[in-house]
């Protein structure tokens, strides 16, 4: 029997375009979250964490691959269905609060109650339980600019709940927060994560690991262990890597030539360089961990040789200093 | 939802109170051209009235009595007194001139038979019985005993009446047709029109009875230009109003454009959201007409003249100023309606 709780979400690939240019930050994705599970999306910035929780909450639509929140296809709601599923299946708390300055703490969680038309004394009682709960019983008549990052946050969940939402989403939690709001912020979440609910947060702050029973790593790391030089052969239209492919290795064109193409969103390629004979190229996604943001392909019959980024600097001058390598060809 | 619109204009409040004050502003124009308008109309309709005249009898090929250029001899109001349906007939004499030495003055002369068709009723002193003696309206500021000079004639005032104007609020010196005749035509025995208690069927050769109705035409047709002057003028001011109330909407909805992406992306429906928006430009229209109808009577009074507003214009304000604010938050509520709520995602 389908676990009315459970969230699947299934080769999933989202692209969207940024300046012209085809961005795939989501691309053949699984991931199957249990009933009471808190789970970290972890990743650098621009890994994709907020565009699958963009997705899972029903506001951007994947370009393939489903998600399901218990039997509910999310990609395959439209209209009136897709609201719904925003309203009675999603709480999201967003990176910078995101609360509608000129209504009240009470107000702002109560607002998503009487948009969808509940009565104004059931909303009300409804908002200031969860205000009590959130622990802003005080401060439950002050705008949002009265309020420190921290009880603006707890507001804000205090808002993801006001439906009671089987899954909550939380992107960059305590992204505007210092070390003591932070707290406060981490033990609600973890409270949320209870039977009947899952709670998904998306962060680059590896303080979260010990909340969550479970870290999905969005950009895996790629680990530049010590290893020997790669010699690769690649015919005329051969292809070394593809753009959004993870990077761990810095090449120098042995023999012939290679181009650099970034896909456009129209589907045309653009050329981004030509490298030739002992010059290099795709030493930024192994120096900062980034997907490969061209393709590399050969114009014609070519040589390469890849080496890890210490190995490249080793052997180029002694060592190769970081400005220098960034100077170089598009990665 | 209202309660988002309202907590928006307390939150925005002073931007609000200028957009209130400014549209209340052209508002109060628009009621007070109305009022100048209808107030025109007004004094046409009253002017004609107070002859309490069946008929006007002017020279055939004539527009009528007010704008006649062709004088008829003064001996044909005998001829239309005997004419079919008439009881009694009066000659009269309408003139523009000017009063005073130095500083110039417009007035309407009228020559009437005083106890006959068209003579006046008087407010205060009495109906002249000599030369020389008139009646002036009391928006020249005379009193029975002063004197005035039209045209260099000096005249004594005997009495004065309210209301006597016509053309724009132009006052009336009323006096004998005999005095007109010596002032204006030289003492030559012509008048201007034949006025009648009944209907003359048929006037008398070379001349055609006109109705009140004709007379009131005949007064207004020299202020077409100006009535639609005035109209078009009053058409742009509320565009003015529409561009103003639209502009704060448009603004509002701009600057709001994450807290209704936020709201989206917590399942608020379009429509709901728009109801608040919705509710801005008619509080804003309605505050504004409120306004308006308050800056309209305490400005009204200082015009030249007297600007009367319809009951009816306050009605119609209200109405129209919420079409117009309804129609003007268009640009806004498109601007609410394509909100994407994916903008809540992204880092402030």
């Amino acid at each position: 029997m389908m676990d009315p709780f459970s969230v699947g979400v299934h080769d999933l690939t989202i692209e969207y375009s940024s300046g012209g240019y085809a961005v795939r930050p989501i691309d053949g994705f699984d991931l199957d979250l249990a009933s009471g599970e808190l789970v970290l999306l972890l990743g650098a910035s621009g890994c994709g964490k907020t565009t699958l929780l963009s997705a899972l909450a029903g506001i951007l639509r994947p370009q393939s691959g489903s998600i399901t929140v218990g039997a509910t296809d999310v990609t395959a709601l439209r209209g009136p269905a897709l609201t719904e599923y925003r309203r009675g299946t999603v709480g999201v708390v967003f990176q910078s609060f995101n609360l509608v300055p000129s209504l009240s703490a009470l107000e702002n969680v109560a607002m998503p109650l009487l948009l969808a038309g509940v009565s104004r004394r059931v909303a009300r009682e409804r908002a200031s339980a969860l205000i009590d709960r959130v622990e802003l019983t005080e401060r439950a008549g002050h705008k949002p600019s009265e309020l420190s990052g921290g009880q603006q946050q707890r507001v804000a969940i205090a808002r993801a709940l006001v439906h009671d939402p089987p899954l909550v989403l939380a992107d960059e939690p305590t992204a505007h927060l210092d070390y003591i709001q932070v707290e406060g912020v981490l033990r609600l979440l973890r409270e949320l994560a209870t039977p009947g609910r899952v709670v998904v947060v998306a962060t680059h702050d590896e303080r979260l690991l010990p909340l969550a029973d479970r870290v999905v790593e969005l950009s895996p790391r790629v680990r530049s262990h010590p290893r020997e030089p790669e010699m690769c052969e690649l015919d005329a239209g051969g292809v070394l890597f593809r753009q959004g492919d993870p990077g761990e290795l810095v090449y120098v064109v042995d023999e012939g030539e290679i181009e650099l193409v970034r896909h456009r969103v129209d589907g045309t390629d653009e050329r981004v360089t030509t490298v030739g004979p002992s010059g290099y190229f795709g030493e930024l996604a192994p120096l900062f961990g980034l997907p490969r943001s061209a393709t590399a392909r050969a114009t014609r019959p070519t040589t390469v040789t890849g080496s890890t980024v210490a190995d490249f600097r080793a052997r180029r001058h002694g060592a190769y200093p970081v400005t220098d390598l960034m100077a170089g060809a598009a990665d | 939802m209202w309660l988002l619109g309202w907590r928006d204009l307390q939150w925005r409040r002073r931007r609000f109170l200028i957009a209130v004050v400014a549209t209340a502003l052209v508002f109060a124009m628009t009621l007070l051209m109305t009022g100048i308008t209808a107030s025109i109309h007004a004094e046409n309709h009253h002017i004609v009235r107070r002859f309490d005249a069946d008929a006007w009898v002017v020279a055939s090929g004539t527009s009528g009595p007010f704008t006649a250029s062709t004088l008829i001899p003064v001996t044909d109001a005998t001829r239309v007194a005997a004419a079919p349906g008439v009881r009694r007939a009066d000659p009269i004499i309408v003139f523009r001139s000017t009063v005073g030495t130095r500083k110039l003055k417009d007035v309407n002369v009228l020559g009437v038979r005083f106890g006959g068709v068209g003579s006046p009723k008087v407010g205060a002193g009495r109906l002249p019985r000599r030369a020389g003696e008139v009646l002036a309206d009391t928006a020249l500021g005379l009193r029975p005993g002063a004197h005035v000079a039209v045209t260099g004639h000096d005249l004594r005032v005997v009495g004065t009446a309210g209301g006597v104007t016509f053309y724009f609020g132009t006052p009336t010196i009323v006096m004998s047709v005999e005095d007109a005749q010596r002032i204006i035509f030289g003492g030559q025995p012509l008048a201007t029109a034949v006025v009648t208690r009944g209907v003359p069927a048929p006037a008398p050769s070379g001349l055609r009875a006109v109705s009140n109705d004709t007379a009131i035409s005949d007064l207004e047709r020299p202020m077409k230009n100006s009535d639609q002057t005035l109209a078009l003028i009053d058409g742009l001011l509320w565009l003015v109003a529409a561009g103003i109330i639209g502009s704060i909407i448009y603004l509002s909805a701009l600057e709001r454009a994450r807290d209704f992406a936020v709201l989206k992306a917590t399942g608020a429906s379009t429509p709901a959201l728009l109801t608040g928006l919705t509710f801005q430009a008619v509080l804003l229209a309605l505050g504004s007409a409120v306004v308006a109808v308050l800056l309209a009577l305490v400005l009204a009074p200082i015009f030249p003249f007297t600007v009367a507003i319809p009951g009816s214009a306050f009605a119609e304000l209200v109405v129209v100023a919420v079409v117009v604010g309804l129609v003007a938050s268009l640009a806004g509520l498109r601007r609410a309606v394509g909100a994407d709520p994916a903008l809540a995602f992204g880092a402030a």
